[in-house]
């Protein structure tokens, strides 16, 4: 199989909201990073541009035409994908694998403020004979995921704004963090209901902001790259989209098992607690980051809020993770979750993390998940090694 | 490769997509031949349908015309009764759009033969809702029912 590496990583600066650039310029100046940051290559030179995003949410439809020009990609092949950015890194990873590219861009953004209605976008998702007509706020199916998910684990409530409280810690050594603080279980435990056991802290805050990652193929990583960060593995799952229909999938992340199944698979590794060394995981809801780490097979079902307070997943932990802050302390950067995620795991593998830094790490795990209603995840294993 | 200029004062960004210039996008969403059967028999016998799959043991409900597991044709149709247990549940403090509820509602995850139907509970308060409690459906009297999931009107504790 072609190996493929990423070569170059841009984020925008993020923001609560962001008034003075609208979401191309947004984009824009994540590719200005990125093939800066790839030793200067100029986009005439990419062989072709993934984007990943979803109608409704940029203000317009069809929003695949308006991919290129913020890329440098006009008159260029281009390619959009629904879903979170990671599946567009699946694709952009494809395209070289045919061997017929070598330099292929995956690229997603947020504009989450200027979404006047989400919740209305997101009860469009939801099936319209069975779930919509409810009218109710569609959050509640996280109600419902998060109580079944409690039940079936014994893990508790504290267990989840523990979850809150050390990824907006971390985010407080993240400059690009929008959501760091330093909090604690009783502030997390006191904030509003919103879908009990769901509270207003356990849900990640939207945030604006774009991603631009350049692939490579082998031959055109080693001329460029100082510090290639290769893809050993990826995979991804979607459950059925019913409600009715979904099983285990409600109190276990059944996607995330198969997703990581499958990465683990194809970058040979059999062990995951051992043989990765720290992980970028969606914790778009407190609990998710435990049904995620359960499911991803780090630990056992039930394990993860205990090894959680027990400080497995801090700094100084035999398993780091979310040491970006996560989406709870990032901020919630919709189909560019996933593209944030591995940014943050490549930086890290290059040693270039700042103050979150760890050290000596060798492999890491990005995976992200497609939110409410969704029941899809992708699992992306890197390494800075051979 | 780079542009120099950015706003810098808020007052100056005026010009965002106004809200005058959106517009009403609505359209049809057809239920197909078993949403059909299915939510002619929710209006006109106040009844529960589901389809099994002999071959995967599982009753789906709401029903449909193939399994989802096994790719098999489903013809198979059972009136699978108005109880069920709670699968797992969530008191919902706020509307769609965010505004605070006057009084919190709980939603209910309710298993039905092999299904699951999502809706409102009402005869309990929070405290007492336990998963795996039982719970019936109740519905909306015939001349209100329109062939929709709000035929039932919501579950209740048995
Ligand atoms: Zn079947």
């Amino acid at each position: 199989m072609n190996r493929v590496a990423i070569v170059g990583v841009g984020c925008s600066r993020l923001g609560s909201t962001s008034r003075d650039v609208s979401y191309r310029e947004m984009i824009f100046e994540a590719a200005v990073k990125c093939y800066e940051d790839a030793g200067g290559i100029h986009p005439q030179d990419i062989d072709a541009f993934v984007a990943s995003s979803e109608d409704f949410m940029e203000g317009i439809s069809i929003a695949d035409e308006y991919v290129p020009d913020q890329l440098g990609a006009v008159l260029k092949p281009v390619q959009s994908i629904t879903g979170d950015s990671l599946q567009g890194l699946a694709s952009a990873m494809m395209h070289i694998q045919t061997g017929q590219m070598d330099l292929v861009v995956a690229s997603s953004f947020s504009k989450a403020s200027n979404v006047q209605h989400y919740e209305n976008v997101v009860s469009y998702a939801c099936d319209p004979v069975t779930v919509r007509p409810l009218g109710e706020n569609p959050y509640f199916i996280a109600g419902l995921e998060m109580q079944r998910y409690l039940y079936e684990t014994g893990t508790s409530e504290a267990h989840c704004a523990q979850v809150v409280a050390e990824n907006k810690y971390n985010a407080l050594f993240n400059p690009l963090a929008v959501y760091g603080a330093k909090t604690d279980i009783e502030q997390v435990l006191a904030s509003p209901q919103l879908f009990s056991p769901l509270k207003y802290q356990d849900i990640a805050h939207h945030a604006d902001g774009a991603v631009v990652v350049l692939l490579a193929s082998e031959r055109k990583a080693r001329e460029l790259a100082k510090k290639p960060v290769w893809i050993k593995g990826i995979g991804w799952a979607t459950d059925t989209p019913n409600l009715d229909s979904r099983q285990d999938g409600w109190g276990d992340a059944v996607y995330a098992r198969l997703a990581a199944r499958q990465a683990y698979k194809m970058a040979g590794i059999t062990s995951p607690r051992h043989e990765i060394c720290f992980a970028e995981i969606d914790d778009t809801f407190s609990y998710k980051q435990l049904q995620h780490l359960e499911a991803l097979n780090i630990c056992a079902r039930g394990e993860a809020g205990k090894l959680l307070c027990q400080g497995e997943f801090s700094r100084q932990g035999g398993f780091p993770v979310n040491m970006s802050g996560g989406s709870l302390g990032v901020g919630y950067l919709h189909e560019a979750n996933g593209l944030y995620k591995l940014a943050e795991v490549v930086w890290q593998l290059r040693g270039e993390a700042g103050r979150r830094q760890l050290d000596g790490v060798k492999t890491g795990l990005a995976f992200a998940w497609r939110g409410i209603p969704t029941a899809t995840g992708v699992a992306v294993i890197l390494s800075n090694l051979e | 490769m780079a542009f120099l200029e950015r706003s810098t004062k808020n007052t100056e960004n005026r010009y965002w997509y106004p809200e005058e210039n959106t517009f009403p996008v609505s359209n049809r969403y057809t239920t197909g031949v078993a949403g059909q059967r299915f939510f002619g028999e929710l209006k006109d016998n106040a009844r529960i349908t589901g389809t099994r799959c002999h071959s995967c043991q599982v009753t789906f409900v709401p029903a449909r015309m193939f399994c989802e597991r096994c790719f098999a044709r489903l013809d198979d149709w059972l009136d699978v009764g108005s109880e069920g247990t709670v699968f797992s549940y969530t008191v919902a403090y706020v509307n769609r759009d965010g505004s605070a509820k006057p009084e919190p509602a709980i939603i209910a995850a309710v298993r039905v033969a092999d299904g699951i139907l999502v809706h409102r509970l009402l005869g309990c308060n929070a405290g007492e809702v336990t998963i795996g409690m039982k719970v019936q459906a109740v519905f909306r009297p015939e001349a209100e029912r329109t062939g929709s999931i709000l035929d039932i009107s919501h579950f209740r504790p048995v």
